[in-house]
């Protein structure tokens, strides 16, 4: 791992090196998998990003993250900034991100308890917290409306989309459950948030078929 | 901006003997619309600028077609509002892009070579063919595609997906079944199930990315010799096997390892929580895919035998 390039990932996806520096970054990204791996995730990220919906938050969360990604600093204390993430705030953004994209969930990080993946040989973990209680909320929501509509659809396809949801539950439950003794894990982590995605997307595909049928 | 040449209504509600039979003539570069809501969607390919279409409905039931513009539009109708069961068997030009959807509709597909989006609820999507953006969605039935390029993305909820010799962007999704991958040119892979096995077979292309996740089943990947891909596998509660050695000169954390092959170009992860990860050569994945199709057809015929 070149720890000189790590921290200047993120301005080159964003396309804001200098010619020189990203010729130097390209060469090393030539033989650097790590380097590369983290690229790519930045490059999901950003993506992911672009695929988000405008949606205004009931809150202004903003400052308290920022607080707490930068311990030290007070909210409401604005300078000029440029969004530049590290590895440990990569794999949070990506969480919040995945949450985020699925339900406009609530994302707690809660204080002195950030991400440490570092791609080092013997890696250590904090704890990552991830708060679900805004993603629970709307899967909840989406599934009071699938259970309102639900009977616009075939039976059999009620059965279907049912069995589908009990899986879903039970993949979530045993990730959980999974976490709690591993509360650290970031493949634990980001296995939960992506299955708790892919349960709202379910949610809200089937919504969608069953409006459709109305 | 397109130009809305015509809007005619060609044919409608002319069962005879519940059949309607009409060949439509289409401007170069036309695309095709069907929506049925029971019944079935057949596609064939032909060489010529003519729209063919059989249609087999009730006697209070037919077909409504309407070219409008570039657009030629095919719909399930019924003389009575009711949606009404239609079995299309529609041949058209090589190229012409296709959309097609169904609620209780099975939807079959041979030898276009156009985009195509297939929409069911109730029915399985069988595809062979196609190029560009092709969507194949399926609540309940399977979902196969086969000799097709271009970015592809198929999803299932509660069965299988198959996709066979595939050039392109590939995304491939289901909940309650397996996702089959067979003779795979890609450099952009990513095929998730939560309760099923995942199976590749294809190309580690230089700079590719290729992601394999499923929480109950397990992930069996073809890594050729030579292949230059930096590779991370992680598993809750399964086993990682490879049948060649695996140098660990990544990543080592809880639960996941990463390691390097040749120059590390490509990018693969392959997750699974309850199930193993297996890493197999290309011969031993055509070997195994053998012995199921032998297993298969000695299982046929073992119920064609039984009384």
């Amino acid at each position: 791992m070149n720890d000189q390039w790590t921290d200047r990932l993120s301005e080159y996806v964003d396309g804001e090196l200098a010619n020189s520096e990203r010729t130097a970054l390209e060469a090393h990204l030539a033989t650097c998998a790590e380097c590369r791996a983290i690229v790519a995730d930045l490059r999901k990220v950003v993506a992911r990003a672009k695929a988000l919906e405008d949606r205004a938050p009931k809150v202004d969360l903003w400052s308290g993250i920022h607080a707490r990604l930068t311990p030290g600093r007070r909210p409401g204390v604005t300078r000029p900034w440029r969004v530049s993430f590290s590895v440990p705030q990569l794999l949070a953004a990506s969480i919040a991100l995945i949450l985020l994209s699925g339900s406009g969930a609530w994302l707690a990080l809660k204080p002195r308890q950030s991400a440490v993946v570092t791609p080092r040989p013997d890696p250590e973990f904090a704890v990552l917290n991830v708060s679900t209680r805004r993603t629970d909320a709307a899967i909840a929501d989406l599934q009071d409306v699938f259970d309102r509509n639900k009977s616009r659809l075939d039976t059999s396809t009620v059965r279907v989309v049912q069995q589908a949801f009990t899986t879903i539950d039970r993949a979530i439950a045993e990730a959980r459950a999974a976490l709690v003794a591993d509360p650290g894990n970031a493949y634990l982590n980001l296995h939960l948030a992506d299955t708790m995605r892919r349960k709202l997307e379910l949610l809200r595909r089937v919504n969608a078929i069953a409006a459709a049928q109305s | 901006m397109l130009t809305m040449l015509t809007a005619a209504v060609l044919a409608s509600l002319a069962p005879l003997q519940g059949e309607t039979d009409t060949t439509i003539a289409v401007p170069a570069g036309a695309s095709l619309s069907v929506n049925n809501f029971g019944g079935s969607i057949v596609v064939h390919a032909w060489a010529q600028n003519r729209v063919k279409i059989h249609a087999e409905h009730g006697s209070r039931g037919g077909m409504e077609a309407s070219l409008a513009g570039n657009t030629l539009t095919l719909r399930a109708g019924s003389r009575h509002g009711s949606p009404s069961v239609v079995d299309f068997e529609i041949t058209v030009p090589q190229d012409m892009a296709l959309t097609l959807s169904g609620t209780y509709t099975e939807i079959e597909v041979d030898g276009v070579r156009g985009p195509i989006s297939a929409e069911t609820v109730d029915g399985s999507i069988d595809v062979r063919g196609g190029s560009g953006i092709i969507t194949l969605h399926s609540v309940q039935g399977s979902v196969t595609l086969a000799d097709a390029t271009g970015r592809i993305e198929v999803n299932s909820i509660n069965e299988s997906i198959e996709l066979s010799n595939i050039s392109g962007q590939i995304k491939a999704e289901t909940t309650n079944g397996n996702v089959s991958l067979w003779g795979i040119k890609s450099a952009s892979v990513e095929a998730t199930t939560i309760n099923g096995d995942v199976e590749y077979e294809g190309t580690i292309n230089d700079g590719g990315t290729y992601t394999f996740d499923s929480h109950n089943g397990d992930i069996t990947v073809s890594v050729a010799e030579g292949a230059n891909v930096t590779i991370s596998v992680a598993t809750a509660n399964g086993d990682i096997d490879a049948s060649f050695p695996l140098p660990f000169t990544g990543l080592r954390e809880k639960h996941r390892y990463t390691f390097k092959l040749g120059t590390g170009s490509a990018r693969m992860e392959a997750e699974s929580f309850q199930g193993d990860i297996n890493l197999r050569r290309p011969a031993e994945m055509h070997m195994r895919q053998k012995d199921k199709d032998k297993d298969k057809h000695r299982n046929h015929n073992q119920d064609r035998e039984e009384p």
